[in-house]
């Protein structure tokens, strides 16, 4: 018991001075907290209302429902490192205590113990309580039932921990972790599409899904919703099915917990090796094609993309926002209103490489960038570019839906989505060079790139605000002849944007140039330390 | 018949005065002044922490020193970086390497970075390659080398460009003695050729064959500086007496040597 004690209070150190040595970590925990726990106090009041009017109205989808419901969260959190490169709670690396005298079951007890007091964590508390409360008929029924979901959201909890372990045995393996870590996050992307087919597709899917979830109730099989049908049991007062329930939930638990204990011993002994030895598959022999310093930063920047999982599959998921934009025009403004609409899209598509952060890309090789004695406005033009390569998926995307919707407005589209990129991507230079920050390595936290603070998230708006206007007059000339109803004019009002832009986008990476010879010794310390903490 | 006048002699290749640094208000390294001839093999050496790499990074234009002046090669480290980055190689003691590179692709964009032809660069790698035996591995990622292929890529990037001062932090931590032997015969080679080379180790036996000129720096300010006669010479130590005895002698004084009362 003193170990685990220990262990726990380790955890909770660690937690504790990772706020204390980043100020800024805990600055934005205390911004962050009123609209958690508003959301959170939302989500609770949210199911505690469906779960009693559905208790009232439609008890038999109850059970069935709230079974999905806990599954779909258990997946999901168990997927989040994989699907979103975000895990909702860090597991603990037990690994760096194994060489203690220590049973890994007390290993995995303190990491499930500890991860209790994780925000993510905490904030789902009222939402617990909020299902509790809503199935429970009566106030006597409460703790039984808040009992039972508590037991399902500990299940979610400790299964997160064996999926963690999984993940990690796998991805000793670095080619299975970067296919692991590519394949996730498409998944996720396509995944995170589903609403909006849904949407499209029309609610009178619900129906069959509703008929679907009663007759067959196959999520009754799930150990996730145990806990909660218990907790639905108890609030009616079926005490033989709770109890049942509850005594499934428990053991499943306990299973998980001693499956976890059983990986940590043996995965990190290398008595199971889930990845095996990284092969280091050849590469074709080394062609540098481009010209001149900028092309062999542009190549190399191109490269270590599409050889970097989180990267290539950042680069696919820039098609989600496009898309989802266009799907929204389309369902307001429908096909006549479409062309006008897109031009406001593709100015946003471009303006989004704000906040593209090219310099941080480069993490711990940014050493090695501001050793070599290249110009540095070539750095930056080279960073840039690869930046809007990156972007292409994206375009591409605005490219198809004004091509399918309305052709005639392509040429136009496109030159906004430029300018507006182009303009987005100098000003992002300056954020960079004043707030330097590393990008996250891949599969790693978004938290653990390091944060830029509340001043250069205001300043960040400002700069924002300040590259929308930058683009706008191009944009606007992009949209002029749609105003005037004379198409011909395009002939000349989009070469004449496109010029402008790029004069005003050579203009601000310039200065950006300057900037950061006079700031390269800063840039460097504060990008390394931010990498450090990746 | 008069006496011809003596040459003058060759600038230093190296010149640091007055160099400091310091984070939250402590002194990482405390206003060192020395200066390292042109094609001189000059040891940096010091316990952990006491400011050599602080030091490497200040001189390699990576880290803005609080204070203090540095000329490489002649040239104002504040007002000529971009040159001077022309001029030196560096060896870092983390690697900061593309690691979505191939061997062969970095060592190629490191030419391509210094300005060589796209044939120098090719001829270089290829070179580079078989002399640090890294031909086998040229095409697999750097994420897949082992430390000491690692060790020797960065090295090679850093010769890449023919560099005539070359800073090298730890080039022998991490490596096995086989990799070690070719690192130290080829720092040998280099230094023959006339490339001055500030080199940093914890391997004092290394430092001592290797280097004409040490100084030992201990917590931010240099204790001892010449070479290893003039520093035995100076800190009267005998005459047979090692690099690390008289290493220890200056940074190790107040060791304590009690034992522990517990352990029988």
């Amino acid at each position: 018991m003193d170990r685990l004690i220990a262990l726990v209070a380790l955890r909770w150190k660690l937690e504790l001075r990772a706020m204390r040595w980043a100020p800024e970590r805990l600055v934005g925990l205390l911004i962050a907290l009123p609209m958690l726990l508003l959301m959170s106090a939302f989500a609770a009041a949210a199911v505690f209302f469906g779960v009693r009017s559905l208790a009232a109205s439609d008890p038999e989808v109850l059970l069935p429902l709230a079974s999905l419901g806990a599954t779909v969260v258990g997946l999901f959190w168990l997927l989040s490192p994989l699907l979103t490169g975000v895990a909702l709670s860090e597991t603990h690396d037990v690994t760096r205590l194994l060489h203690f005298p220590v049973p890994a079951r007390t290993l995995v007890a303190s990491s499930l113990l500890a991860n209790l007091i994780q925000p993510a964590v905490l904030a789902k508390m009222p939402v617990v309580l909020g299902v509790a409360v809503g199935a429970s008929a009566s106030a006597a029924a409460w703790p039984a039932a808040f009992a039972g979901v508590a037991l399902s959201f500990a299940f979610i909890l400790a299964a997160d921990q064996v999926a963690t372990l999984v993940l990690h045995g796998l991805f000793r393996n670095r080619r299975a972790r970067d296919i692991g870590l590519f394949v996730g996050l498409a998944l996720g992307f396509v995944l995170s599409l589903l609403p909006l087919l849904f949407f499209a597709a029309g609610l009178p899917r619900l129906g069959a899904l509703r008929r679907l979830l009663v007759e067959r109730d196959v999520f009754v099989l799930s150990p996730f919703a145990w806990g909660v049908r218990a907790a639905i049991h108890a609030g009616r007062g079926e005490s033989v099915a709770f109890a049942a329930y509850a005594a499934a939930a428990t053991a499943a638990l306990a299973l998980t917990m001693g499956v976890a204990a059983v990986l940590v011993r043996r995965i990190h002994r290398g008595e199971v090796d889930l990845g095996g030895p990284s092969a280091g598959v050849e590469a074709p022999p080394a062609r540098m094609v481009l010209p001149g310093a900028i092309g062999a930063l542009l190549e190399k920047d191109l490269r270590v993309a599409w050889r970097d999982p989180a990267l290539k599959a950042t680069a696919l998921m820039g098609m989600a926002g496009p898309l989802l934009f266009l799907f929204f025009v389309f369902q307001a403004r429908g096909p006549q209103g479409f062309g006008r609409g897109l031009l406001l899209v593709a100015a946003f598509v471009g303006a989004s490489s704000f906040g593209g952060n090219a310099l941080g890309l480069e993490r711990r090789g940014i050493a090695l960038l501001l050793s070599l004695p290249v110009e540095r406005w070539r750095v930056l033009a080279a960073k840039n570019a690869g930046a809007l390569i990156l972007r292409l998926p994206g375009l591409l995307v605005l490219a198809a839906g004004a091509l399918v919707a309305s052709p005639a407005f392509l040429p136009a589209a496109l030159t906004a989505a430029l300018c507006a990129a182009m303009l987005a991507a100098g000003v992002d230079n300056y954020f960079s060079i004043l707030f330097p920050v590393s990008v996250p390595e891949p599969g790693k936290s978004l938290a653990s790139g390091g944060r830029r603070g509340f001043g250069a998230a205001v300043l960040g708006a400002f700069l924002f605000t300040g590259a929308l206007a930058l683009a706008s007059p191009f944009v606007f000339l992009a949209w002029v002849p749609v105003l005037l109803g004379r198409p011909a004019l395009w002939l000349v009002s989009l070469p004449l944007a496109l010029a402008g832009a790029a004069a005003v986008y050579a203009m601000l990476v310039a200065g950006a140039a300057g900037l950061l010879e006079r700031r390269e010794p800063e840039v460097l310390e504060r990008m390394l330390a931010s990498a450090g903490d990746a | 018949m008069g006496d011809a006048p003596a040459p003058a002699p060759p600038a230093p290749a190296i010149e640091v005065s007055g160099l400091r640094k310091v984070f939250r208000g402590r002194p990482a390294v405390d206003g060192i002044s020395f200066s390292v001839s042109r094609g001189r093999f000059f040891g940096f050496l010091g316990p952990n922490g006491a400011g050599k790499s602080t030091t490497i990074k200040m001189l390699t234009g990576l880290l803005r020193p609080t204070a203090g002046q540095v000329r490489i090669e002649g040239l104002d480290l504040e007002a000529d970086l971009l040159a001077i980055k022309r001029l030196i190689g560096i060896l870092p003691e983390e690697l900061p390497l593309y690691e979505r590179l191939t061997g062969e692709e970095y060592l190629q964009f490191t030419g391509r970075m210094y300005g060589l032809g796209r044939e120098e660069t090719r001829g270089r790698t290829d070179e580079l390659l078989e002399f640090l035996s890294l031909t086998e591995d040229r095409r697999k990622l750097i994420v897949d080398y082992s430390q000491g292929m690692r060790k020797k890529t960065a090295l090679a990037a850093a010769l890449i460009h023919n560099p005539r001062v070359l800073f090298l932090d730890e080039p022998l931590n991490g490596i096995d003695p086989v990799s070690g032997r070719v690192v130290t015969d080829l720092l040998r080679r280099l230094a023959g050729k006339g490339v001055t080379l500030f080199f940093t180790s914890h391997v004092l036996d290394v430092v001592e064959r290797l280097c004409e000129e040490v100084a030992i720096i201990d917590r931010g300010r240099i204790v001892a500086q010449g070479t290893l006669d003039q520093i035995r010479t100076q800190r009267e130590v005998g005459r047979d007496a090692t690099l690390e005895d008289v290493f220890l002698k200056l940074v190790a004084a107040d060791v304590r040597r009690e034992d522990l009362s517990w352990i029988a």
